[in-house]
C-alpha cells in the first residue's frame, strides 16, 4: 500500500478509538438515563429521591394509640387543633374531653419526663422568678422535633376554687406572655396549649418531686408541687 | 545492503508506549466522567491499575471524586451538561502523539527529523496540561487523584522520550534518499498541527453530539410552597438584594455542601444570586430526622452561623468559610468529645462563645429545621431552590453550570 494511504488508514484508525470511545460512553449513559426515565431502570445510586426521608416532626415511640386519640381530644376541644388559637382550655373541659381520672390525665404525661419540667410559682403567685425563666426556657429551647408544647398551670388547695381556678390561668398566661416575649416564634400559637386546672383536677403527686423543677429541694410537699405550671414537649404527630 | 536501523528506535518505542498508556489513563478517567452523564452516582476507577475500583471510607471523599467533582474536571459547563471532560482533549493529544510515534519509525532523513521535532513539541502539551491540572489538585483542591497521576507520569515519560528520540535524530546520519522526495518541514508541521486539531476535535464532537438534552430535566423536581421566612430561619450569604432569592438548605459539616459552596463560586453564579440559608445539621443532637451523627459538631457550628448573622462578631461569611476549611478536623474532634466543636468556635471566634448554646439561638435553628418541615424536604443537603424551584440533585455537581444557568433563564433573569 502507498505510504500515505497507509498514514491516512492509521490516522483515522488511532483518532477513531477515541471518538468510538468517547461516543460509546456517552450514547450509553444516555440509553442508560432514557430507561431510568421509563422506569425499566431503577435510579438505584443517585436519584434517591424517592427514597430519601421527607422532613417529618418527631413521633416517638410513647405515642400510642391511645395518647394520640386523647392528645387529639384535648387539643380539638380546648381550641388548639384546627383554629390555630391559643384558647385553652378550663378544669371542666379538660376533665370531660379527658374523659379519665385526675392520675390517669397526669400519668399520660409521665413519657415525657426528659422534655418536661414543673415551673414552681410562690404562694398566691403568678410571677415568674428567675429560676422559673430559666427552666422554662431550657425546655422550650429544646423542642427537637415535637409538636406540641403543654402547659398545664395549677394552684394548691389553699384558698376558693374560683380564685385558684383564676390563679392558675394567670400562671398559664404567665408561661405563656413569657414565652411570647423571648421566642419570636411565629408557631407559638399553633404550639402551645394551656392547661389551667386550678385546685380541681389532677393534682400532682409527690412523685414528681424527682422531676425538673424550678423549686428547691425544701419545696416539694403536695402544695408546693401544685403551686405550679407543668410544663413539656410531646413529640407526638397528631 | 540492508537499511541502518532507525537512530533513538528505542526512544520511540519508549515513547509510543508512555503514549499508549497516557490514553488508558485519560480513556479511564473519561469513562469514569461519562458515566455520570445518566445523572446517577457511580463508582470512579481511583487507581494506577486501569479497571481497578475504589471504595472511600465513609465521610472521606475519594481524590478522584474531588478531582472530578471539582470545576477544573471540565470545560465549557455552562454549556454542555457537566461540560467537556479535560481528559477527553487528554485522549485525543495521546493517540495523535502515538500515532506520529508510529509514523516516525516509517519516515526517512530530513522528514524524520522535522517529525521527530514534532512530535517533541506536541509531546509538551500534555506535560503543560499536567503541570497545571496538578498544581491545581495539590494547591487549590488539596486532593490526589491516581488516574491523573496516571497521565501526568505517561505525559513526562513521553516528552522525555520524544526528546531523546529528537536528539538521537538531529545529526543526518540516515539520509534516506531512496526514498524520494521528502515532504518540506513546514508542510509536516502544518500537517501535524492539522492532524493535532482533528484527534483533538473529533471525539470532543462525538461526545457533545451525542449528549441527551438535558434542558428538559430542569425544573421539574418539585417547589416550595412558599419562599416566606416568617420565622427569621434564613441566613443571607450575600448582599445581592436585587437579585433572584436562591434558598440553600445546607449542613456546614458536609463534604458535598462544601464541594457545592465551591462549585457554584467557580461558575460565577453565585453573583446572580441572592443566596439564603437555611441550615439543615445531620447530627441527632439537634435534627431528630437523623439517627446518630452524620456529622458530629454540625448543630454547634450551625449555631455559630445563626450567631453570626445576627451580627455577634465575626460576618456569616467568614464563620462559613472557617467551617467549610475545618469541616475535617472539626468531625473529628466532635466525635471525640461532643463539646469540642464549641471549643474550636470559640478559639476561633471568642465573641461566639455567649451565644453559641444560648436557649434563643437553639429555638432559631430548630425554627429552620422544622421550615423544612413544613416545606416537607427531602432529608439531605444540600438543596438549593431558585425562586422556590428546586434544582434537581443529580445537578448540584457536574451539571451544576449548565441547569442553573436555565433555570435562571426560564426565571427571566440573565443567566
Amino acid at each position: 500500500m502507498n505510504p500515505m494511504a497507509l498514514r491516512v488508514v492509521l490516522g483515522i484508525a488511532i483518532a477513531g478509538v477515541p471518538t468510538l470511545m468517547a461516543g460509546t460512553w456517552v450514547s450509553g449513559a444516555g440509553k442508560r438515563l432514557a430507561r431510568i426515565e421509563s422506569g425499566e431502570l431503577a435510579a438505584e445510586d443517585a436519584d434517591d429521591e424517592g427514597k430519601v426521608a421527607v422532613a417529618a416532626a418527631a413521633d416517638e415511640g410513647y405515642c400510642n394509640g391511645d395518647l394520640r386519640k386523647i392528645l387529639r381530644r384535648v387539643l380539638k376541644s380546648c381550641g388548639l387543633l384546627g383554629t390555630g388559637e391559643v384558647r385553652g382550655c378550663q378544669p371542666v373541659q379538660a376533665k370531660s374531653v379527658a374523659t379519665m381520672t385526675g392520675d390517669d390525665f397526669n400519668a399520660l404525661f409521665l413519657p415525657l419526663q426528659k422534655k418536661a419540667g414543673i415551673i414552681q410559682f410562690d404562694k398566691d403567685s403568678a410571677e415568674l422568678d428567675p429560676a422559673d425563666t430559666a427552666l422554662l426556657d431550657k425546655i422550650f429551647a429544646a423542642q427537637g422535633g415535637a409538636s406540641y408544647f403543654f402547659v398545664v398551670a395549677r394552684s394548691s388547695p389553699d384558698g376558693s376554687t374560683d380564685h385558684n381556678r383564676e390563679l392558675s390561668q394567670k400562671r398559664a398566661d404567665s408561661v405563656m406572655a413569657h414565652l411570647r416575649k423571648n421566642f419570636a416564634d411565629p408557631a407559638l400559637d399553633r404550639e402551645v396549649g394551656l392547661l389551667w386546672l386550678g385546685e380541681e383536677y389532677a393534682q400532682l403527686a409527690q412523685d414528681f418531686c424527682a422531676w425538673d423543677r424550678s423549686g428547691g429541694a425544701d419545696k416539694c410537699k403536695p402544695k408546693d408541687i401544685n403551686r405550679s405550671a407543668f410544663v413539656a414537649w410531646i413529640d407526638c404527630r397528631l | 545492503m540492508s537499511p541502518q536501523p532507525m537512530p533513538g528506535r528505542i526512544h520511540v518505542a519508549i515513547l509510543l508506549l508512555a503514549c499508549l498508556a497516557g490514553l488508558v489513563f485519560a480513556s479511564v478517567s473519561t469513562f469514569d466522567f461519562a458515566q455520570h452523564l445518566d445523572r446517577q452516582e457511580h463508582q470512579l476507577h481511583c487507581s494506577f491499575i486501569p479497571g481497578q475500583h475504589a471504595e472511600a471510607a465513609p465521610g472521606e471523599s475519594l481524590g478522584c471524586q474531588v478531582t472530578m467533582m471539582s470545576p477544573y474536571s471540565s470545560v465549557l459547563r455552562a454549556v454542555v451538561w457537566g461540560g467537556v471532560p479535560v481528559s477527553l482533549p487528554a485522549m485525543g493529544v495521546f493517540a495523535f502523539l502515538a500515532f506520529r510515534a508510529i509514523d516516525l519509525f516509517g519516515r526517512r532523513g530530513r522528514g524524520r527529523r522535522s517529525s521527530a521535532a514534532l512530535l517533541f513539541a506536541c509531546a509538551w502539551i500534555p506535560v503543560i496540561a499536567s503541570a497545571v491540572m496538578g498544581a491545581i489538585a495539590l494547591f487549590e483542591l488539596d486532593a490526589a487523584c491516581k488516574v491523573c497521576i496516571g497521565i501526568y507520569g505517561s505525559s513526562l515519560v513521553t516528552v522525555l522520550a520524544a526528546g531523546l528520540a529528537f536528539a538521537s535524530l538531529r545529526r543526518p546520519t540516515d539520509d534516506g534518499g531512496d526514498e524520494g522526495p521528502q515532504p518540506s518541514a513546514g508542510a509536516i508541521w502544518g500537517l501535524g498541527l492539522v492532524q493535532l486539531g482533528t484527534f483533538v476535535a473529533v471525539p470532543i464532537l462525538a461526545y457533545v453530539t451525542l449528549m441527551p438534552d438535558y434542558s428538559r430535566y430542569v425544573g421539574t423536581c418539585g417547589k416550595l410552597r412558599d419562599t416566606q421566612d416568617p420565622g427569621g430561619v434564613m441566613v443571607a450569604l450575600d448582599a445581592n438584594d436585587g437579585a433572584p432569592p436562591a434558598i440553600e438548605v445546607f449542613d456546614p459539616l458536609c463534604p458535598a455542601c462544601r464541594g457545592f459552596d465551591r462549585r457554584l463560586a467557580a461558575s460565577g453564579l453565585d453573583r446572580k444570586l441572592h443566596r439564603l440559608a437555611v441550615l439543615f445539621p445531620l447530627e441527632e443532637a439537634c435534627n431528630w430526622m437523623v439517627e446518630g451523627a452524620v456529622h458530629p459538631g454540625a448543630c454547634t457550628i450551625s449555631e455559630a452561623i445563626l450567631c453570626a448573622s445576627e451580627g455577634k462578631g465575626p460576618s456569616t461569611k467568614a464563620v462559613i468559610d472557617w467551617a467549610f476549611e475545618q469541616q475535617e478536623r472539626i468531625r473529628e474532634a466532635a466525635k471525640a468529645d461532643p463539646n469540642a466543636a464549641k471549643s474550636l468556635v470559640v478559639e476561633r471566634f471568642p465573641e461566639l462563645g455567649a451565644c453559641v448554646g444560648s436557649a434563643a439561638i437553639q429555638q432559631r435553628l430548630n425554627r429552620g429545621l422544622r421550615w423544612a418541615v413544613d416545606h416537607e424536604l427531602p432529608v439531605l443537603t444540600p438543596q438549593l431552590y431558585v425562586g422556590g424551584t428546586k434544582l434537581c440533585p443529580e445537578d448540584t455537581d457536574l451539571g451544576l453550570d449548565y441547569s442553573l444557568t436555565r433555570l435562571l433563564e426560564r426565571r427571566g433573569g440573565e443567566p
